[in-house]
């Protein structure tokens, strides 16, 4: 009986199911419900106006398809109505227990390990005077980890009681230091150098050594390597360089120290002491009541560094130091033991790293 | 090394008017810093620290040339009265080039021990006194100068004696009580028998000074560095004669510390001199350096004269020759450290002060070069991860083999990624896969008690290649625990793969990785880092124009299989609409209840559409028939 109804009321019919199941909301269902069975304008008055002027023969049937299509809509807006008004509840019964005066969900809070937090902050400290970042593999030819660093032939840290090497590549090793960062930068940047106008950037990283684990020692644990060349560099560049990165660091009233000390890839060499960040210098345990601490390696470079990556010493010159991250990050938390950094309980590393 | 105050001072007596403190701050001052300071014996000993390239300070008297050079002070003379040399005794051949000169002494013993002063002076610096005046005036000259000498039971010596190298499989026992087995490059004294000392190293135990000993033979001689540091590093042999012999010793030392040596055993022992004589001769002396006005302003960062460098060069012994521009510099015989111009003008500095240094920041020469995106990319993806509630770890780069294998790829195999000389087995593989090591952090916090754990770790993998592990940044994350639970509004669930398949979503990542389960409610997932979509170099990406025309969203409710994938579906209704104008499509609800056929759920699907121009809805339906073909096409149905 349904081809006595018009095209528009069985095209509208037809889309019914997909109008129904496309309400996501009562108000949506409302308005659909208005458009197939409300009083006004809707499909089904229309129908209501149809009969009304149909022949008399064709109102019986026209009737019944009415009541069919009718009860169709009815029937479908019942049930979505009801699935909606089941969800809306779940909805209601979560909002209405909303209460200002408990406190509010709160998003989990991560946060970044406490040494790359502070391998961060290195670098934060020097971008403004010029220095970028390299970095480099952390498995190495003895060639760069050594060789390239005017490391002599002999030298103990190159024996397999204090380097980790490769079985199936006895030319590789585990890199023990962020120096061969210099050296593949130095032979990198060489021919461009004057282009450049020098180079200086720091090279953050993971180092190994074969040193048992303790409270003190980690057989993996971090560096990070500053390096400048340029023309008549010379120790009072060093002295600037870091008087100025570690007042940003630490604040301005911080004070610096050089002493001679020696290391194969510069020359001269120092050790550089802080003046205490926990104390301001007054003294304390920390500094064991000197003053002072020591924070890094320094020197200027030796010519044979230089030399090894094809770049004139007598034309360029420059500077280079090396932090451990782990034995400062220890200093300035005072957290008794080593292994901590590498046990990553949330506890700590919420705790110590955090996030800027 | 240790150093007692007092017997610093006897060397240098303007020392002795400086406090203990004083005298630290000064060593340190000089390079030598002070690892401690003990009171032994009546008096203060300090722990020195003494750099690998100073041998020459590995005693009283070189810490006292220090400090005189420091305080511009006079050493006390050192002028042992002198022995008078003559025929060998016994027959000394220097056979290899390692050896160029042997001084020695033959005495007979008479009757006394070691001084009560002496022994008093080992024991404060934690050598033991051994009461035979033979053995102990060695171990205090060696303290006190810095030069090693030897004494052997002369009558246990059979015939002459020669230093040569050794013969691969000769064993000599020495002084420690363990049989050595020698190789042809091993430096040793030998008599007609065989070895009888690892020269520069140890004496050989059977020719060592008992109480029975009655004459000895003294050796006070020069090794080469390098013969000396290779032989005691084979033998695990560190001694206080190879730490000075192997950084070069004085060899104008060896003929005054025999002399040293004959005079404390006549006075300690009563004996009596048979004979002294010297084989070879002196090396070649350090090379001359010379050193610019232009370098040392260089390195100085002010003009210093040359003769200011000339006077603090000589302070330290050298010789100078000054020129106009120059100075050539003889290293004195102690000095072997002092080889290139940069040398000496650390030198120079070192005698001022580095506190003088002035401090001045380069000039900029040329523009200052970005931070590189790769690194860029991996600060900001910790930093997402992080605000995402995770935690960075960091963990070793290497792990067991069976941790390795559980997690990294199949054909990625340990061997090429294996270490020769690992702490454990446990360290041993270069890993393949952060996975093992974020899943051993989680179980752990896990084990401490912790709700959820959610880890993530930057790091290198390794993939074995013909050249070498290949490296490559790596990003894992570890998630497991309950989630929520812990406030009113947000129920408690156990977290699923579907939460990491979320973060990778947000991440940005294409295709969904593998999620694995790396333990009971604990899943993962690591991606090579460069598959994480990266900014590009631009610093503003160009100018891409969208469309101001509103867009028309509309849903279409599916019956599709319990076991529909949903990568298929929406891919092939994608395929099914011009992409030009397809925004986005999504499920944005799923249904699943018994009044639904049997086997079937319902996806509410929602469509997004627009274009450069206002959208008329019977393209829009056009679409949506479309749409729904594709979707019927896999089976699925609109649901009534």
């Amino acid at each position: 009986m349904d081809h006595l109804l018009p095209a528009e009321i069985l095209e509208a019919d037809r889309a019914f199911p997909g109008a129904l199941a496309a309400c996501a909301d009562l108000d949506a269902l409302l308005r659909l419900k208005g458009a197939y069975v409300g009083r006004e304008g809707s499909h089904a008055a229309r129908m209501m106006d149809l009969l009304k002027v149909a022949p008399k023969e064709q109102k019986r049937d026209l009737g019944a398809a009415i009541n069919g299509a009718k009860q169709r809509w009815e029937e479908g807006l019942k049930v979505r109505q009801a699935e909606l008004e089941a969800a809306k509840k779940q909805l209601g019964a979560l909002a209405s227990s909303w209460d200002p005066a408990l406190p509010p969900p709160v998003p989990a809070r991560g946060a970044l390990h406490p040494l790359n937090r502070l391998m961060d902050r290195l670098v934060e400290v020097f971008r403004p005077l010029g220095f970028h970042v390299e970095e480099g593999p952390e498995v190495e030819t003895e060639a760069h980890n050594f060789d390239g660093l005017n490391i002599p032939e002999d030298h103990p840290a190159k024996a397999s009681s204090d380097t980790f090497y490769l079985a199936a590549h006895p030319e590789l090793l585990l890199r023990t230091h962020t120096s061969p960062v210099q050296v593949r930068t130095l032979l990198r940047v060489a021919p461009d150098l004057e282009k450049l106008g020098g180079i200086r950037f720091l090279a953050p990283g993971r180092v190994y050594r074969k040193d048992e684990i303790d409270p003190t020692h980690s057989p993996m644990f971090h560096q990070v390597e500053g390096m400048l060349v340029g023309h008549d560099i010379g120790m009072q560049h060093l002295k600037g360089t870091l008087e100025y990165a570690l007042r940003a660091l630490f604040g301005p009233h911080t004070e610096i120290r050089l002493r001679p000390s020696y290391f194969p890839f510069v020359e001269p060499g120092c050790e550089v002491d802080v003046s205490c960040p926990l104390c301001d210098a007054k003294g304390c345990r920390v500094c064991k009541g000197s003053g002072w601490v020591e924070i890094l390696g320094a020197g200027l470079l030796h010519p044979n560094v230089l030399r090894y990556a094809g770049i004139d010493p007598e034309e360029w010159s420059g500077w280079a130091f090396g932090m451990g991250v782990e034995r400062m990050a220890m200093m300035l938390s005072q957290t008794p033991d080593l292994r901590l950094f590498f046990e990553n309980d949330q506890r700590f590393l919420g705790a110590m790293g955090g996030l800027d | 090394m240790w150093i007692e105050r007092k017997a610093l001072a006897a060397e240098i007596p303007a020392a002795a008017a400086l406090d203990t403190r004083q005298l630290c701050e000064l060593l340190a001052s000089l390079g030598f810093p002070i690892d401690g300071v003990a009171s032994r014996e009546g008096g203060d000993v300090l722990d020195v620290d003494i750099t690998a390239n100073r041998g020459d300070a590995m005693s009283h008297r070189g810490m006292a040339r220090e400090v005189a050079a420091k305080l511009g002070q006079p050493l006390a003379p050192l002028a042992p009265p002198p022995v008078a040399e003559g025929a060998p005794r016994v027959p000394v051949r220097l056979e290899s080039p390692a050896c160029p000169l042997y001084a020695t002494a033959l005495l007979s013993l008479g009757s006394g021990g070691t001084p009560a002063g002496a022994q008093a002076f080992l024991r404060a610096l934690e050598a033991s006194a051994k009461g035979l005046p033979a053995v102990d005036a060695s171990n205090e000259l060696l303290l006190r100068y810095g030069h090693p000498t030897h004494a052997f039971d002369a009558d246990r010596i059979r015939g002459g004696v020669t230093v040569r190298w050794a013969v691969t499989g000769e064993k000599l026992v020495t002084l420690d009580g363990v049989t050595r087995t020698l190789a042809s490059q091993d430096l040793v004294i030998a008599d007609e028998a065989g070895p009888i000392a690892l020269a520069g190293v140890m004496g050989g135990d059977g020719t060592k000074v008992t109480e029975a000993t009655r004459r000895v033979l003294l050796e006070s001689a020069w090794f080469d560095p390098k013969t000396v540091r290779a032989t005691a590093r084979r033998h695990s042999l560190h001694t206080d004669a190879s730490h000075r012999f192997g950084r070069g010793a004085d060899p104008a030392m060896a003929a005054v510390a025999r002399d040293l040596l004959v005079d404390r055993l006549r006075s300690w022992a009563g004996a009596t001199l048979e004979g002294a004589w010297t084989a070879g001769s002196r090396p070649a002396a350090p090379a001359r350096v010379t050193l610019t006005g232009d370098l040392l302003t260089r390195v100085a960062g002010e003009p210093l004269t040359l003769g200011e460098a000339a006077e603090a060069l000589g302070r330290l012994g050298c010789t100078v020759a000054a020129g106009s521009d120059a100075l050539t510099v003889q290293p004195p015989t102690w000095r072997h450290d002092l080889a290139i111009p940069e040398d000496l003008a650390e030198e120079v500095l070192r005698l001022r002060g580095y506190e003088r240094i002035p401090s001045v920041l380069p000039p900029l020469e040329g523009p200052p070069q970005r931070l590189s995106p790769d690194y860029r990319h991996r600060q900001a993806l910790a930093r997402r991860l992080a605000h995402l509630g995770f935690h960075q770890t960091v963990t070793y780069g290497f792990i067991s083999p069976e941790a390795d294998a559980a997690f990294a790829a199949p054909d990625n195999a340990p061997q090429g990624r294996t270490l020769v000389n690992p702490l454990g087995q446990e360290y041993s593989v270069l890993r393949g896969t952060l996975l093992a090591s974020l899943k051993a952090a989680a179980e752990q916090n896990l084990r401490q008690g912790a709700r959820e754990v959610r880890l993530f770790e930057v790091a290198p993998t390794y993939a074995s290649g013909t050249k070498g592990p290949a490296e490559r940044f790596t990003l894992g994350l570890a998630w497991g625990g309950t989630l929520g639970g812990e406030d009113y509004l947000s129920p408690a669930r156990p977290v699923r793969e579907a939460d990491l398949s979320g973060i990778a979503l947000d991440l940005g990542l294409a295709a969904l990785p593998q999620v694995r389960t790396l333990g009971e409610g604990l899943f993962g997932f690591e991606i090579p880092v460069t598959d994480l979509p990266q900014a590009g170099e631009r610093i503003i990406p160009a100018f891409r124009p969208f469309s101001r025309f509103p867009s028309v969203e509309r849903d279409l409710s599916l019956l599709v299989g319990l076991g529909q994938s949903y990568e298929a579906l929406a891919g092939a209704m994608r395929a099914a609409l011009p992409a030009e104008v397809l925004q986005d499509l999504r499920c944005v609800d799923v249904f699943r209840h018994k009044s639904l056929p049997e086997g079937r759920q319902a996806w509410l699907m929602r469509l997004r559409f627009q274009a450069d121009r206002t959208l008329v809805g019977a393209e829009v339906d056009g679409w949506m028939a479309s749409a729904l073909a594709a979707a019927e096409a896999l089976g699925a149905k609109l649901r009534a």
